[in-house]
């Protein structure tokens, strides 16, 4: 998948290249509109990572200029302006998605999945490993054909950590997973704990989990 | 009361009381003028007598050898006239009200009386009208002067009616103007026509004032927007250098843990902005009020979410709602947030094998939803601190940022909802959120 990162906070933008070519994309960055202007009308990219706050240029012009080709690159908005129009006007223009800053990285991943998965058509929902399989999409587990009941919380973990396999999750990000944007006062990490306690318990009754990890003071690792 | 009903109601009742006034006074002034009509009257007539007298000699009245009087009364008994020849000479000229005798009837007369002397003898005029006669004319009078009252008090009043109507009318349009504002943004000045200075210094008043309002709301927002900006970038720029750093296989163990905490404090940085922003953004009306939210949908899909948290921690949560109570113009997620955060702190403070009740009833015209806790409990002086947003209370976790309930009481007061704390240490807490019929 070929990323466009329009974001003018080269430290940010640095971060966001670096995490996206490790996940394997292949990335460009364009520091300012004009910059992102020109590389939208030469190359083809699958997804337009886009801030709204350009020093130049208004976002939602180079939204406006990437739904004109004639290709149709995923656009997810990335913004510090939470405003509620911004916003409206944004996902109106045909925006994909929209993220306010500040973002995890993880987040950014799922939600890319998401936006693939739904605008080029990804058939295959299915995820297999160690015998389980996790329908995405039907939101489902089982083993060996056997359905494994869990929570809407457990499911989400468990989806995220395998869509984040193999890295460290620490459990603050699991905690901003699943409980989204919800603003609180503080965060609970014992929360966490009590339900990769409860999905090692649903998942052992089948086969031996020693797929998830615990890494000590820090969080979770799954794997694969 | 309207200006205008008010205008008229008092130009109504002064002039009933003017009214009440002549009533009261009428008779006796109308009285008083018949009188002294009648007296000219009697006087004029008492001249021509005493003229004719001169003219032609009293031998017209008084025959000569006659018993010495004259009497007559016209065919009503309404006038009489007589004259008498008296022995001495008194002297009378006298108007005066008195009773006399007319064919067996006692009729009252206004009586002019006046001795006289002719040719050395004296004589004693009288001339009377029934009273009787005047006071009929003075019915008539006082009926004719009440018609003629109440006509013109009746054209008046709806002449005060319709010239304030005309002459408050830029006033009408001023306040439904205001009416219509929902909030300052929506306001766009206007003229008003009208030659009142009061009006026109008041319309303009209005616009001016608006316009500064309205000023001051986009500064607001325009500071929001570029404190979101310049804060946020920055912490987004910590958080994704803290992620990459945690998945970089060169870092040593130990550093994990403290690049965790690292990533801890900034999400409690995080945390404080975005609440801080949540709770200028509503109150800079930037949320928009425009879902049909059903209370018990509301309370069902918080306890939802929450269940898992309370049953880590053994308590019991229940909800019981009578009847649902639908808010017509309400924003779903800032409502949501109100009663999560709630219900979280019920979990937070709570008491081992603690229990926590939604519970929702009608209340009066209105709807009361309550959220109860066997928890800790507020100490009395603290109550009126909790919603403050620039006094932190330390939680026994020592984490919170103490914003989750400035938001709540943000939230409540941008929906018009009636928020209350009764706690008790040691017993629990109870915050309940009165709706009222909009």
């Amino acid at each position: 998948m070929h990323v466009l990162v329009v974001e003018d906070e080269a430290g940010l933008a640095a971060e966001l290249v670096h995490f996206l070519k490790q996940e394997h994309y292949k990335c460009d960055w364009a520091c300012n509109g004009e910059d992102a202007s020109e590389r939208i009308a030469v190359n083809r990219y699958d997804f337009i990572l886009l801030d709204l706050g350009l020093p130049d240029y208004d976002g939602l012009d180079l939204l406006q200029e990437a739904r004109e080709t004639d290709y149709e690159p995923a656009v997810i908005i990335l913004t510090a302006r939470g405003e509620l129009e911004d916003r409206v006007k944004g996902l109106g223009l045909g925006a994909d998605d929209y993220l306010p800053k500040p973002f995890s990285l993880l987040e950014l991943k799922a939600r890319m999945q998401a936006v693939s998965r739904r605008k080029f058509n990804v058939k295959s929902s299915v995820h297999e490993f160690h015998g389980f399989e996790l329908d995405s999409t039907a939101r489902t587990v089982s083993y060996n054909g056997q359905n494994i009941s869990l929570t809407k919380k457990e499911f989400d973990l468990l989806h995220y950590m395998l869509l984040h396999k193999n890295r460290i999750l620490t459990r603050l990000q699991l905690t901003e997973h699943i409980w989204g944007n919800i603003l609180e006062d503080d965060y609970d990490s014992n929360y966490i704990d009590v339900h990769i306690k409860n999905l090692r318990k649903k998942l052992s009754a089948h086969a031996p989990t020693d797929w998830i990890e615990t890494v000590r003071g820090v969080g979770y690792r799954l794997t694969l | 009361m309207r200006l205008q009903s008010k205008l008229t109601l008092f130009s109504a009742i002064s002039k009933i009381v003017v009214v009440l006034l002549l009533i009261a006074i009428l008779p006796p002034l109308i009285h008083r003028v018949a009188i002294l009509n009648t007296d000219k009257r009697l006087n004029e007539k008492k001249d021509n007598v005493l003229e004719i007298i001169s003219e032609q000699g009293i031998e017209n009245f008084i025959a000569e050898g006659d018993e010495g009087a004259y009497g007559s009364y016209n065919l009503l008994k309404e006038e009489f006239i007589s004259m008498e020849q008296i022995a001495e000479p008194v002297a009378i000229d006298t108007v005066e009200n008195s009773l006399r005798k007319v064919d067996e009837e006692i009729v009252e007369y206004r009586v002019l009386s006046l001795t006289f002397e002719v040719d050395g003898k004296y004589y004693l005029l009288e001339i009377g009208r029934s009273i009787d006669t005047i006071l009929e004319s003075i019915d008539t009078m006082q009926k004719y002067a009440l018609y003629f009252l109440a006509a013109v008090i009746l054209l008046t009043v709806f002449i005060d009616l319709a010239f304030s109507k005309i002459l408050l009318q830029p006033l009408l349009v001023i306040v439904k103007r205001l009416k219509r504002i929902g909030h300052p943004s929506t306001f766009t000045p206007k003229t008003i026509n009208t030659t009142t200075s009061d009006f026109l210094y008041l319309n303009n008043a209005i616009n001016d004032m608006m316009g500064q309002i309205q000023d001051a709301f986009l500064k607001e927002k325009e500071f929001i927007g570029n404190v979101s900006h310049e804060l946020l970038t920055p912490i987004s720029i910590l958080q994704t250098r803290t992620e990459n750093l945690l998945t970089d296989p060169e870092v040593p163990e130990h550093l994990l843990v403290k690049l965790v905490d690292n990533q801890k404090t900034l999400h409690r940085l995080k945390s404080i902005i975005q609440a801080l922003l949540l709770i200028s953004r509503i109150e800079n009306e930037q949320y928009l009020k425009n879902e049909e939210v059903s209370l018990t949908i509301l309370a069902n899909e918080v306890a939802e979410e929450i269940a898992d948290r309370a049953e880590v921690k053994d308590i019991k949560l229940n909800v019981k709602l009578e009847d649902d109570w639908t808010l017509p113009q309400a924003n779903y997620s800032l409502l949501f947030t109100m009663l999560f955060n709630v219900v979280s702190n019920a979990i937070k403070y709570n008491k081992p094998n603690g229990s926590i009740t939604i519970s929702g009833a009608p209340k009066g015209k209105g709807y009361e939803l309550c959220v109860t806790d066997t928890g800790v409990g507020i100490a009395e002086e603290h109550i009126p601190n909790i919603f403050n947003r620039f006094k932190r209370l330390h939680g026994p976790d020592n984490e919170s940022h103490g914003l989750g309930l400035p938001i709540v009481q943000t939230v409540a007061r941008f929906h018009n909802i009636k928020l209350t704390v009764n706690s008790t240490v040691d017993v629990g807490t109870t915050f309940c959120f009165k709706f009222s019929k909009s």
